[in-house]
């Protein structure tokens, strides 16, 4: 039903919008939001309590706290006194057992009072022991509010955009639309960001952005929610005139349904032409309560009384209710039949935004506000979010601390009562922050909103002290609540594939992730690919490799003291391996590097490494200053490996080199064109055969593969992936760093003590690489077969004494071999050629032996041959 | 059960500070409170001042995301976390206050083979330990969290997870007061709002402790605060390799309890728990930064959210509802550093990155011990301060650095 038009109403009465509460059709207007629909339809209850279960109605009407919400089209905890109505909306109520007139739950509110005071969990159910999972089993299935369907999945899109203001105001209100409209054609680009009902302003010269500030960041990052737009704005300045927050006042009753706020009043007679009830009694500590009665009288509604608590005193206020509904109301003992009550304790400024700012909050006593100070410089606060035109209210008759009979609500988010907080007090927590844990007063879905005034009020007064002494919690964003998806934006992740992707697609790869990367773990056999490169010729793609370029008059420097080898020495177009060490000498990365001219070296570096190590040179680089360039080329280049004995013979088909052992030998790096596309080839051999690895140009990726390929067939070319790879570099004993080694791993202890030139006059980590000379070793990186075949797990323990003594780190069967073997870290004693180690496998130990040098080729002669 | 209705003082409001007693605690979180508490409960120690800047509890006691496990990587870090989470099954009971200690289980997701391997090591590691924890496959996690997304076709399929049984969430903050009760009740004093400002030594002994309600003396002071423990520290003149930085976290609006396992993914720097109150609690990695700002950022907001819908796309529409931020102490080996120090009679407790809540019985026990006897308890031994001069590391961090 509603009342006959008003001046201002919203509505579109020509527009009827049809939708479905609890499966039953109903209908509202353009121009409703969802609770006003469902009040003019006739619902008056639209939520059960958290904690109590409490029958809940329209408070604020304002979005600010929990009684409206409700699920809609699936989406749990929609606040509907703001959410516009859409034609089919399936709306439900929430948080019931039953039905939500006849909630059986209702039970925890019968018994629950006095059998449930605050923190009361935290004295029972502690023996036995086993019974509190029950119980908690029991809290659980009671908990929560909205539902979530549990296996949905993703169903928006989200975006986000980045924006830039230099001017952004928060809130249409006067004060807001007044400092757009003086801003606006002085201070470049103005934004007015406004997440009310009404139209936004048009005003010349102000961009106007329907959306809720989601917190004021550093560097005058305000995020704004637009639904499924996220804007990002970086703002020159922030003007927050995000109004005021109308707060309840504390009485027995004061949650029933029928006890509503001002705005309340205002919006459903108003805006949606909707008399709020029958017969009302208004009760207010500011003017904005008592304006409330003329619009209640144009409604219809009798006004039974009309109390101003800054002039009348009253000592003890009680709203009585039946079926969960007010139904009267008892001043000073005069009682009062009505179906509506108006309260109000004044406005609280709403001053989240500028707190998470950085401003101070406090306490004014002469206003019984909290205001804010000390604003950071590039925020602003104008209106009643700063304070102004917010008349005073009468604090001390907020609340008078009688309790009489029935519950009155400090926080109605979370059901805690009065006596809740006086309790507290009384067990102790006399901090307000400690309070604030243990009654969970401001914790719930409003965020302090309405409770945060109330509960300090009152804390102030149990504790005799004044409200500035209690001092104040600490805002958090987000201002409202935000959705996760928003935040999220669109799912996805950097991923990286290389430019012959789609090659090992076609050639039957089965993936696998390393880092960001996609690469082939095998073609299918990966036992038979390593033995193919062992017997003919194998190709890997190996762009992943992290690939800079240091060039200039310091590169030799440069690298001197980055790594522990040397590099000044090398001839150009040599190649040495290199370990990078950490300032405390730990490994960090390894990888090799080519000096293609005096002042011009090649890196390459680990996949999953190049970042870091990017990170690391240009980080020294700052440090140091010398006279070098570094150019990260891993997207840039493709590169890919070619090993076996028939390598050669390959290359010769490729290139016009002359690949001879003699001309171009192992550790050389030439300049060529392979198959016609100019690349740098380096001849090393990290699977332990005759290998060439061939860095060119991304984009002729998938020409040179499949022209190794074509020009290999007969000499039995066939691709590898990383599972082979790592098997043949397993019998070559090369690490993996980060698998074999650690975040404490040393090039001493992971037995390469060759890498480090201790001689040389300083490099980063040689401090720390001389103390691990002085101390001695303590574990060691070693390989290991194993006697009986069995292949133990990565990660697997070397048992000493029945204790974790030492770790496997890699493990193959090696078909070429025909054995178990693998690498691990072991105490130093047993860090000897043919020792015994124990390995724990699946809960039974195996025995194997240690090993010093690569099982496979230990001296070398197939990569020199 | 006629507890619940009696109001009973929690603790004695806070007294006059005297100017002396046998130990100082500096800071009033669960790791002072906890060593305040078995001091006297232990030792009969109780000439015991808790100095805390603000109010108990105000630091990581009542920030952290309050997961408890023992599943760590190094044989030293799983026996230590192993006695610590057998005294917080039976710490409820000890103190007489229900902690909601919900052992409902840990799984830490491995997306790479290389996660893989970790997950393994840590199982092997643990096992020998006697712990309970093993390597579980995509079927065995479906069972344990069937709300999972466990597809392959997504940015970071699941491929395994470390799965620990008794790993749990507990309710913090009432770890904090129940030890501040048990340890007032000991006659220990709790003194919030005293802010200690300097460190008197004479001889490379503590000889008392300067505050913002005047000079107090003693020969023995544990600091026992976390970000702020360079500070305390370089008050007493001990150098300590410690960054300090931020971790933050975030919970959603309540909704009905359907996640009944803490999920854990390193890979993605996200870890997910659904409280007994129905609010999803999600915590990230540390910040690469060092600060004392507590100022949450939006970009943690962003990259958490993301990350979380990955594992569970069906929280889309669910709403944050707060976040905030806590300061880290961060060691270089992910490790803790306990016990004494250069200073004869300052003893710290820090180092604990994201991982210090977790170790609060532990801490206090063997810290407690150290202080009544003089001698470092065998089982904190090896996270000495001195093991940074004689490099004898202990790296956790494969398990401790975003694994909570």
């Amino acid at each position: 039903m509603r009342l006959p038009p008003q001046p201002d109403e919203r509505i579109d009465r020509e527009a009827a919008i049809p939708f479905t509460f609890h499966g039953s059709r109903v209908t509202g207007f353009a121009g409703d939001t969802i609770a006003s629909a469902l009040f003019g339809e006739g619902q008056r209850v639209y939520s059960r309590s958290f904690k109590y279960h409490r029958a809940r109605g329209l408070l604020c009407c304002s979005g600010n706290c929990p009684n409206c919400m409700m699920r809609v089209d699936g989406v749990p905890n929609v606040r509907t006194c703001v959410t516009p109505l859409h034609e089919g909306a399936k709306v439900e109520a929430q948080n019931f057992w039953g039905s939500l007139d006849h909630d059986l739950l209702t039970l925890t509110d019968k018994v629950g009072g006095p059998f449930t005071p605050v923190g009361f969990y935290y004295r029972t159910m502690i023996r036995p022991r086993r019974a509190w999972p029950l119980y908690e089993r029991f809290l659980r299935s009671v908990a929560g509010l909205g539902k979530v369907e549990k296996h949905g999945g993703r169903t928006r899109r989200y975006d986000v955009e980045h924006r830039r203001a230099d001017v952004l105001v928060v809130g249409a209100s006067e004060a807001g639309v007044e400092s757009a409209r003086e801003a606006a054609g002085r201070e470049g680009r103005v934004v007015l960001v406004d997440n009310g009902l009404d139209p936004l302003p048009d005003l010349e010269g102000v961009e106007a952005v329907r959306g809720t500030a989601i917190g004021v960041y550093e560097g005058g990052l305000v995020p704004v929610d637009a639904g499924t737009v996220l804007h990002r704005y970086r703002a020159g300045r922030v003007v927050v005139a995000a109004g005021a927050i109308e707060q309840p006042l504390l009485f027995p009753g004061n949650d029933l349904v029928g006890v509503v706020l001002p705005e309340a009043v205002r919006r459903l007679v108003g805006r949606w032409s909707l008399r709020p009830g029958a017969r009302a009694v208004v009760v207010s500590a500011d003017q904005r309560g008592l304006e409330t009665v003329s619009l209640l009288e144009q409604a219809g509604t009798e006004v039974a009384e009309a109390v101003d608590l800054r002039t009348t005193r009253v000592r003890e206020i009680a709203a009585r209710g039946r079926g969960g509904r007010v139904a009267s109301v008892e001043l000073d003992g005069k009682k009062l039949d009505c179906d509506l009550l108006v309260m109000s304790g004044g406005r609280q400024p709403a001053y989240a935004l500028l707190a998470h700012a950085g401003a101070s909050v406090e306490y004014d006593p002469g206003r019984g506000i909290f205001l804010t100070s000390a604003i950071p410089q590039g925020v602003d606060a104008v209106g009643a979010a700063a304070g102004d035109g917010v008349a005073a209210a009468a604090p001390s008759a907020t609340y008078n601390g009688a309790s009489g009979k029935g519950k009155c609500f400090v926080c109605i988010c979370e059901d805690v009562t009065d006596k809740d907080v006086k309790r507290a007090i009384a067990e102790g927590f006399d901090s307000i922050e400690l309070a604030k844990r243990y009654t969970t007063v401001t914790m719930g879905p409003c965020q302090g909103k309405l409770c945060h005034l109330p509960s300090i009020r009152l804390y102030a007064r149990e504790n005799e002290t004044d409200e500035a002494s209690i001092g104040t919690t600490t805002a958090r964003p987000p201002w409202q609540p935000v959705e996760l998806g928003l935040l999220a934006g669109r799912p996805h992740e950097p991923a990286q594939r290389t430019s012959i992707h789609h090659r090992h697609k076609e050639l039957g790869a089965k993936m696998m992730w390393t880092g960001t990367w996609r690469r082939p773990h095998s073609y299918g056999d990966p036992s038979g690919e390593a033995k193919n490169v062992h017997d003919a010729l194998g190709v890997i793609d190996v762009s992943t490799l992290g690939k800079l370029v240091v060039r200039g008059p310091d590169a030799a420097a440069f690298l001197e003291r980055l790594y522990p080898n040397r590099f000044g020495d090398m001839k150009t177009g040599r190649i040495r391996y290199g370990v990078l060490g950490s300032d405390a000498g730990r490994i960090m990365d390894d990888g090799t590097i080519a000096r293609l001219a005096e002042e011009d070296y090649y890196v390459t570096t680990t996949s999953t490494g190049a970042g870091a190590v990017l990170e690391w040179f240009e980080w020294w680089n700052a440090v140091w200053g010398l006279d070098v360039g570094i150019a990260n080329v891993t997207g840039a280049l493709a590169a890919v490996n070619v090993a076996g004995p028939h390598a050669r013979e390959l290359m010769s088909r490729l290139t016009d080199l002359d690949v001879s052992n003699d001309a171009f030998t192992y550790l050389d790096a030439k300049h060529a064109h392979v198959a016609g596309v100019p690349s740098l080839v380096l001849r090393i051999g990290f699977v332990g055969e005759l290998g060439y690895e061939i860095h060119f140009p991304s984009p002729y990726g998938e020409h040179v593969w499949n022209s190794i390929l074509e020009r290999g067939a007969d000499l039995g070319a066939l691709p590898f992936g990383l599972e082979p790879q790592r098997i043949l570099r397993l019998e070559k004993m090369h690490i993996l760093v980060g698998q074999d080694t650690d975040s404490e791993s040393n090039v001493f202890e992971a037995s390469m003590p060759w890498i480090a030139k201790m001689d040389k006059d300083d490099f980063v980590g040689k401090w720390s690489l001389e103390r691990v000379q002085e101390r001695g070793f303590r574990e060691q990186l070693v390989g290991f077969e194993m006697a009986n075949g069995v292949v133990p797990p990565e990660g697997g323990q070397i048992v000493v004494d029945g204790r974790p003594g030492g770790r496997v780190t890699s493990s193959r069967w090696s078909q070429h071999l025909g054995k178990a073997i693998g690498m691990g870290w072991v105490p130093p004693e047993l860090a000897e050629d043919g020792a015994e180690i124990a390995i724990k496998v699946d809960g039974s130990v195996e025995r194997a032996h240690v090993r010093l040098r690569p099982f496979f080729d230990p001296d070398g002669e197939h990569l020199r041959t | 059960m006629k507890d619940v209705f009696r109001v009973r003082r929690m603790w004695r409001p806070r007294g006059e500070l005297r100017d002396r007693y046998d130990v100082v605690i500096v800071g009033g979180g669960s790791h002072g409170l906890a060593t305040a508490y078995y001091l006297a409960k232990n030792h009969g120690i109780t000439d015991v001042a808790i100095l805390e800047k603000s109010y108990i509890g105000s630091g990581a006691a009542g920030r952290n995301t309050t997961i408890i496990r023992a599943n760590y990587r190094t044989p030293e870090g799983a026996e230590f976390y192993r006695q610590s989470v057998k005294l917080y099954e039976g710490l409820g009971a000890d103190l007489d206050f229900n902690l909601l200690f919900s052992q409902q289980g840990h799984l830490t997701l491995a997306h790479s083979d290389r996660g893989l391997i970790t997950a393994t090591e840590r199982a092997e590691v643990n096992q020998l330990l006697g712990i309970d924890s093993r390597v579980v496959g995509p079927e065995e996690i479906a069972r344990l969290c069937p709300e999972m997304d466990l597809s392959q076709d997504v940015t970071w399929p699941v491929m395994g997870a470390l799965y620990h049984p008794p790993g749990g969430i507990i309710r913090h903050d009432a770890v904090v007061w129940g030890y501040a009760r048990g340890a007032d009740r000991h006659g220990v004093e709790i003194h919030p709002y005293t802010e200690v400002t300097g460190i008197e030594r004479s001889n490379g002994r503590v000889t008392g402790v300067q505050t913002t309600r005047g000079p107090v003396r003693t020969d023995m002071v544990v600091s026992a605060t976390a970000g702020w423990s360079t500070l305390v520290a370089d008050l007493a003149g001990v150098p300590l390799p410690i960054t300090t930085h931020i971790l933050q976290a975030f919970v959603t609006e309540p909704v009905k309890p359907f996640l009944d396992v803490i999920v854990v993914s390193s890979q993605m720097h996200v870890y997910i728990s659904q409280t007994d109150r129905g609010e999803f609690l999600i915590g990230a990695e540390i910040e690469p930064y060092t600060t004392y700002s507590s100022k949450g950022t939006f970009s943690f907001l962003e990259y958490s959210a993301r990350h979380t819908l990955e594992l569970f796309p069906q929280l889309e529409r669910v709403k944050v509802l707060r976040q905030w931020t806590g300061l880290c102490d961060l060691s270089p080996d992910y490790s803790p550093i306990l016990g004494k120090t250069e200073l004869d009679g300052f003893l710290v407790s820090t180092g604990w990155g994201t991982y210090g809540f977790k170790a609060a019985p532990i801490v206090g026990t063997t810290l407690a011990e150290l202080v009544a006897t003089g001698e470092t308890p065998r089982l904190i031994a090896p996270f000495a301060l001195e093991r940074f001069y004689t490099d004898t590391l202990v790296s956790e961090l494969a398990a401790a650095a975003v694994s909570h």
